[in-house]
């Protein structure tokens, strides 16, 4: 099949990196230009090999050219969205050519050609030949194939324009794409080797924790490395689309939790949130006395107005630890239309710091942006109020609704409650702690557990043991 | 073939490293310098200079990350790969690839991991590969050297550097790490001290690949801040090196 090809071409191949010193010429990269795109149209010349501009013969040891690869492919089946998908190949499949090195994707190209490959005769069109008979070799699907490399400046620049706009195109697309839309999802344990509980799952909506890695990636580590430590999990059954639970979900983090934890809510920081590894970019924490939720992220340094610090708070919840009130998420997260939905998402958002606020201003509500405030409006859960208060935030109907509903109950109850807690605030107390969820040490087989606790004292001792 | 080379800070582990690099080189083999220890003076030994380290491109891709800036199409296993090839200092004799400041605050269990890959692969590009660790022990827990063929370990012969040796020794021992071999080589030796230390060599129980006595020229090199890797093939340090590397290459055939 490739007897007129004058290097091997195998996948053995794959990783082949050329040395500076072992390299005739190098291609794009970033001294340079190119671009590469695939495209489905309508009629295409099926094993139309053409290159543009000067071939390697005509080029000099150590020379850097422009380079750009366009191919276009037609079939019964092929639709745009499955473009991107065999671009990606190019990658891949070009690295088969033993003496051509390409890394990267898009027009990030940087592709070499070794002096071996040179000497053995290799020209730019056995390349095209090459990428021709793979591609048909890997997707059946593609019914005729033409492959254009263009090394000329002016052609390169060109093509550099409508590849970039199919890009954008693309990307749009990509953004749109949600946890509907796709059959499977992610788990990643590579946070493993110190929360060996933590498994994150990865869904269109939702990048891992951390923020390094978004379904796309995942996709792509998966295929590479099946065995590896990102996973597919088959989407399965809805349990709750608001929540995000979903059976095969609960069933994959039980097995990867070595079932400390066997339900898992995506969208939510309440009952059942996402567990924690000890990497994300961002904290989100409940606000149980004005019920609404706070977010600080890694790289603010002063206190919440829990009065702890971003660092205390990850160290109450990491660790592959669910805890309900709290949960960690990435920055990306807070781009997506998905974002803590099931909490109501911005609109249960009270407080952020300035930095993050302005990072993803863009992506939030235009009706919240002012009803937010930041470390410059408040820094306590009293200013928290007042600022909130005076911008009519909608988690204030929130707390009318939930302060009717208990004042129902307060009169369902009659009198005796009323008496005690009249006496509870005759005296004066501060507050020691508030967590949304507290374990008591007990004996006899008994966890006594505070679910939105908040813990007052009269007089609060600290003695030195 | 991989080749580590360790040793407590300031034994003249660098001098080693850019001299095996200096003599693998001229073999006509593709070379590969790997500079693992953020306080050591590699580029500088080897001379040349360093735009980017592995650190910058992790922090990078971090920053990146956060700030939305990648499209959702890019891979970015395929970013760092690029970004990786790009930090690679390439010259005709060897290439250099430099680690730089261990990671800032944040978790980088993925990116390392997705570094870790990478590198991999760039390194099975090499016939030679030298790496100049870092000064503790930290890598060898870390197990980021574990698939090293040869440990060199250099010492001067300052009792501490002989303890920190003998650690090396024992810790690769206790981690169940297969270096194919282990060697130590005695440095900035005194031609006076050589009996009594080779003695004291012998009871930690690793073998030396040889000695490199003090050299005026080796002081005078680093005043004037000249790179070690000129020192001139003749001189007593090179000779020593050579000598050492191939004991080292030819373990097989012992």
């Amino acid at each position: 099949m490739f007897e007129d090809i004058p290097v091997d071409v195998s996948p053995m191949y794959e990783g082949e990196r050329i040395r500076s010193a072992n390299m005739f010429v190098e291609l794009a990269g970033p001294k340079s230009i190119g671009a590469e795109l695939v495209q489905v149209e309508d009629d295409v010349e099926d094993g139309k090999i053409q290159v543009i501009g000067p071939e390697l013969t005509e080029m000099n040891q150590g020379d850097i050219f422009p380079f750009a690869i366009n191919i276009q492919i037609q079939g019964e089946k092929l639709e745009k969205e499955l473009e991107g998908v065999i671009e990606r190949r190019i990658h891949e499949l070009c690295n088969y050519v033993k003496g051509f090195m390409h890394l990267n994707q898009r027009d990030q190209i940087w592709c070499r050609v070794s002096t071996e490959a040179l000497e053995a005769g290799f020209k730019l069109e056995h390349l095209a030949k090459s990428l021709s008979i793979l591609f048909k070799e890997e997707f059946p699907i593609i019914e005729n194939i033409a492959v254009t490399i263009l090394t000329n400046k002016e052609e390169v620049e060109s093509f550099l324009e409508l590849a970039k706009d199919q890009y954008t195109k693309r990307d749009a697309r990509a953004r749109e794409l949600s946890d509907e839309d796709v059959d499977v999802f992610y788990g990643c344990l590579m946070c493993q080797s110190f929360a060996p509980s933590h498994m994150c799952v990865v869904t269109p909506d939702r990048t891992a924790l951390c923020g390094a890695i978004n379904w796309f990636d995942c996709r792509a580590a998966a295929k590479m490395d099946p065995d590896g430590p990102i996973f597919e999990i088959e989407k399965g059954d809805v349990i709750d689309a608001e929540k995000g639970e979903y059976s095969t979900v609960n069933e994959a983090i039980a097995e990867h939790s070595q079932g400390t934890t066997d339900r898992v809510y995506i969208h939510s920081v309440f009952e059942y949130p996402h567990t924690s590894c000890g990497c994300f970019e961002a904290v989100a924490f409940y606000i149980p006395e004005l019920d609404g939720i706070g977010i600080v992220d890694r790289d603010f340094r002063g206190e919440t107005p829990l009065g702890i610090p971003f660092s205390a708070m990850a160290g109450q919840c990491s660790g592959g630890k669910q805890v309900e009130g709290f949960t960690g998420l990435s920055l990306e997260y807070m781009r997506s239309p998905k974002f803590l939905q099931a909490d109501g998402g911005y609109g249960r958002v009270i407080w952020m710091p300035k930095a993050m606020k302005d990072s993803v201003l863009k992506f939030m509500p235009e009706e919240m942006r002012d009803k937010i405030p930041t470390e410059e409006d408040a820094t306590t859960i009293n200013e928290i109020k007042d600022f909130i208060t005076k911008h009519q935030h909608p988690v204030l109907e929130l707390i009318k609704e939930s302060e009717t509903e208990s004042a129902k109950e307060d009169i369902e109850k009659e009198t005796p409650r009323e008496t005690e807690e009249t006496e509870y605030e005759s005296i004066p107390s501060i507050p020691v702690t508030m967590a949304p969820e507290i374990s008591m040490p007990a004996a006899g087989g008994v966890k006594i557990i505070f679910k939105n606790a908040k813990i007052y004292a009269e007089k609060v001792i600290i003695k030195r043991k | 073939m991989i080749i580590a080379v360790s040793g407590k800070g300031g034994t003249g582990k660098t001098m080693v490293s850019s001299t095996l690099v200096k003599l693998l080189s001229t073999t006509g083999k593709d070379v590969l310098a790997i500079d693992a220890d953020p306080d050591s003076n590699l580029p500088e030994a080897l001379g040349v200079l360093v735009d980017k380290t592995v650190g910058d491109v992790r922090e990078e891709l971090k920053k990146d990350t956060a700030a939305g800036n990648i499209p959702p199409g890019a891979n970015k296993w395929d970013i760092l790969d690029y970004k990786i090839m790009e930090s690679v200092i390439e010259t005709p004799e060897f290439d250099l690839l430099v680690m730089g400041r261990p990671e800032g605050s944040g978790c980088y269990c993925a990116v390392n991991n997705m570094l870790r890959k990478i590198i991999e692969t760039l390194s099975s590009n090499y016939d030679y590969i030298i790496i100049d660790t870092e000064a503790g022990l930290e890598h060898l827990s870390r197990r980021t050297t574990h698939n090293v063929d040869i440990m060199l370990v250099v010492t001067d012969p300052s009792h501490r550097g002989i303890l920190t040796a003998d650690r090396i020794g024992e810790l690769a021992q206790e981690l169940e790490i297969n270096f194919k071999k282990l060697y130590l080589i005695l440095n900035r030796l005194k031609r006076e001290d050589e009996e009594d230390l080779k003695r004291k060599i012998s009871q930690i129980g690793l073998e030396l690949a040889g000695v490199i006595y003090e050299d005026p020229l080796i002081s005078e090199f680093d005043m004037a801040g000249k790179p070690l890797i000129n020192l001139p093939d003749d001189s007593d340090p090179v000779i020593a090196v050579r000598r050492i590397l191939s004991k080292a290459l030819n373990f097989n055939e012992e």
